[in-house]
């Protein structure tokens, strides 16, 4: 079996073995160098892999490698129940899980035609716009340093450690929530009163943090020359290559599914959106900050306006699980725990499909899912937004400097995960 | 007493393995082979609250060479494997592995034909860290755990 | 914007015998039909100015085996407009016999990857494509992973690398 798996030979870099592979004719006498960007790297987000052709320090071609971080996702998603799935969704785009989880169970409340309380709408709006938050941090931080600026990284990430305390007091965890269920979200008790003071007081850290760092690097000018006029989008390559979120943003479209397609009463909330001139590198890193601002204006506006109510759906409705006094106390309530928790059990969706499209930090992340009755998907399908970005990456680097590659990968915010599933 | 009282007080002796062992222990440079999720926790450790450089794991160099301790972060898949197992071939010798989290440990979550079940199939490592993701602290025990276990190396015995 | 009727109402008549069933289920505007129109539909569906969808949104298959479809495989895609803020999901049915359909990268780049990927998954093969080999499995992988009868746990890939052992005698 192991001279069946020669993708150890793929390691070896051969010119030859591209030859075959990538069409690319070696010749020795000429002044071109093949470099292996390879999977394992400080610059590349995660495991991605850039095989270029160089001519001095000029990129004369360059071809992706995906699959790294190939897990299988969509067939597992078949074999699992639709609570279970969320566990699934939620290490996809594992810098903003909420995003993940609140798309998945968009779709699969769709499938059922469940309605959720105006709470829990509220609610998921909330932590979404938290997460999103979570996910912009971390992308400027790693786009700091890897263009050598160290400090925003050490600023930025004491800041996601709050929001880390936020969820750990919420869902128990830090990073993989799962929070959100068919019909509302986890656990059975309301949201802790301490929650709301908490953000509050969160809110006004980060904004501090946030004006410092721009204030670090917006008027630098290493930065600025590392960043203007690079790795630009035009608006009809964006259409074409399928690019949505903040790099179809900041290329002058402005398209956001919060405000074109509303869910989960976005509609109710006033914020901006931030959209470029250019589509260079700058304008995507100011459009990711103005988002940071703008989310904390929806967080706001939420808390102020945060109605009363119950959180999740009444259990008659049969897709969450019942109080717990119900299922020591009653035989009815024993049942229904049983019949949702026991193996080849669970709530079932009628038949059919359904495609639910939301607006994730880096782009439209859908869910396609279809029900053929069962108590588990039949097929589960996402849309990653940060597959459809990363294609256009070897038309943005043709003829530009080595340097340049990574300024220009750390703007797409290519996160493997999501991209390999 | 012995010699060390005609030294004085300015000389210490000890046994040459302890020295050299002190050494190691308290410079690993880690080689963070992080993949998914549990490579954000590795970011979180060595970010400035829990602080990954007071126990001298601060250089982190990205090159095999220049490490003795490589960190697996996160789930593996049968087309980074190979990889995997160069990246620890190139690692100069004393080396140790840390497995962090269950998808390195065990596959995790992910029971597929395509995540391998367990890196200690294909390579030997020395601390487990459970934990979907663990949380630093763990990271920071294992860490610790590595040192005591660096402790009771015998380098400098001819075998 | 184009209600889900009018879009419906719109492709029946420009394609009518190709079309094997439309459907307004949950809000969503859905067509299946044959592979042959497909170019030619998606085409028409970009240009005309009422309907005007400019994005392909995503490009995947399905596999029909247990549930029954027209035929065994479909490829699915989904498409967005712009201008007109309205959405329409386009079903083209491939058998298993002859796992074949028109590719649509001259129409929108991003389709690409999505059908190399949707090759990789389930071994259709896309007429007149760049670029057609697998994306996210290795190479010289045998077999078509989301096809029902793949096995989860797969075929034996991730047993087969050698095992290191320790050289140092610890």
């Amino acid at each position: 079996m192991s001279e069946q798996n020669k993708t150890a030979t793929r390691t070896e870099f051969s010119p030859e073995d591209f030859e075959r592979v990538y069409d690319f004719t070696y010749d020795p006498h000429e002044e071109r160098m093949l470099l292996n960007f390879g999977p394992s790297h400080p610059a590349t987000h995660g495991t991605l892999r850039l095989v270029m052709e160089l001519d001095g320090e000029r990129i004369v071609r360059c071809v992706p490698e995906l699959g790294y971080l190939h897990h299988g996702f969509e067939k597992l998603g078949e074999y699992r129940t639709y609570n279970q799935v969320v566990t699934i969704t939620d290490r996809m785009n594992y810098l903003s899980p909420m995003n993940n989880n609140f798309g998945y169970i968009l779709a699969v409340e769709k499938l059922f035609g469940i309605e959720v309380t105006k709470r829990a709408r509220y609610f998921r709006v909330l932590l979404a716009e938290l997460s999103r938050i979570m996910d912009h941090l971390v992308s400027l931080g790693t786009w700091a340093i890897d263009l050598g600026a160290y400090t925003p990284f050490l600023y930025l990430f004491r800041e996601r450690e709050n929001i880390y305390n936020l969820f750990e007091l919420l869902a128990g965890t830090r990073l993989t929530i799962s929070y959100t269920r068919i019909g509302g979200f986890a656990r059975d008790r309301d949201i802790p009163p301490e929650f709301f003071p908490q953000v509050l007081k969160f809110l006004d850290g980060l904004l501090k943090t946030v004006d410092e760092v721009e204030r670090l690097l917006l008027r630098n000018k290493i930065w600025l020359n590392r960043t203007k006029g690079v790795g630009i989008i035009t608006k009809e390559d964006a259409i074409s290559y399928g690019i949505t979120g903040p790099c179809l943003r900041a290329s002058g479209i402005a398209f956001d599914l919060r405000v074109a397609q509303p869910y989960s009463d976005y509609d109710e909330f006033e914020f901006d959106v931030p959209v470029g001139e250019n589509g260079d590198v700058f304008d995507r890193y100011i459009v990711r900050l103005e988002e940071i601002r703008q989310s904390v204006r929806i967080i706001r506006q939420a808390i102020d306006r945060f109605p009363e109510g119950e959180l999740n759906v009444d259990p008659d409705t049969k897709v969450m699980l019942p109080p717990k006094d119900e299922v020591y106390g009653s035989i009815e309530g024993l049942i229904h725990h049983f019949e949702m928790i026991m193996l080849n059990r669970g709530a079932r969706a009628p038949k059919g499909e359904a495609y639910v499209a939301t607006e994730s930090p880096n782009g439209e992340l859908g869910f396609y899912v279809i029900s053929n009755g069962g108590n588990g998907p039949y097929r589960f399908r996402v849309r990653p937004p940060s597959f459809y970005n990363y294609q256009i990456l070897p038309r943005l680097l043709e003829g530009q400097m080595l340097s340049d590659t990574v300024a220009v990968l750390s703007s797409l915010n290519i996160i493997a995960g999501e991209l390999d599933r | 007493m012995g010699i060390e009282s005609k030294l004085g007080d300015n000389i210490l002796t000890t046994r040459i393995d302890s020295f050299i062992n002190w050494a190691r222990k308290n410079s690993l440079w880690p080689m963070p082979f992080g993949t998914a999720c549990c490579a954000i926790e590795l970011m979180a450790v060595l970010g400035p609250k829990y602080d990954l450089a007071r126990f001298g794991a601060e250089a982190i160099r990205f090159s095999p060479r220049q490490s003795d301790l490589m960190i697996v972060a996160g789930r593996v898949s049968i087309k980074m494997m190979p990889v995997l197992q160069k990246i620890y071939r190139q690692m100069p010798e004393p080396k140790w592995v840390i497995s962090m989290g269950a998808c390195a440990s065990s596959g995790g979550v992910f029971d597929t034909y395509s995540t391998i079940q367990g890196i200690d199939n294909f390579i030997p490592v020395d601390v487990y860290v459970p934990g979907c993701p663990p949380r630093p602290e763990t990271l920071v025990d294992a860490v610790m755990k590595i040192q005591k276990k660096i402790e009771k190396e015998r380098s400098a015995q001819y075998r | 914007m184009a209600t889900n009727e009018e879009i419906l109402k719109k492709i029946r008549e420009k394609f009518g015998d190709a079309v094997l069933e439309t459907s307004d289920a949950l809000g969503e505007a859905a067509v299946s039909v044959r592979r042959d129109v497909i170019v030619d539909l998606l085409k028409f569906l970009r240009e005309d100015p009422d309907l005007a969808f400019d994005f392909l949104m995503d490009l995947c298959g399905v596999d029909y085996l247990e549930m029954g479809g027209f035929e065994r495989f479909a490829v699915v895609y989904h498409l967005y407009s712009l201008k007109h803020n309205h959405r329409v999901r386009v079903k083209a049915f491939v058998p298993e016999n002859d796992p074949r359909i028109d590719s649509v990268t001259e129409l929108w780049a991003a389709a690409n990857w999505a059908e190399r990927e949707v090759y990789d998954m389930y071994g259709i093969e896309f007429n007149n494509h760049p670029d057609m080999r697998r994306i996210l499995c290795p190479d010289d992988f045998v077999g078509n992973p989301l096809r029902k009868d793949f096995p989860l746990q797969g075929i034996g890939y991730r047993e087969s690398f050698e095992k290191i052992d320790r050289e140092s005698a610890q």
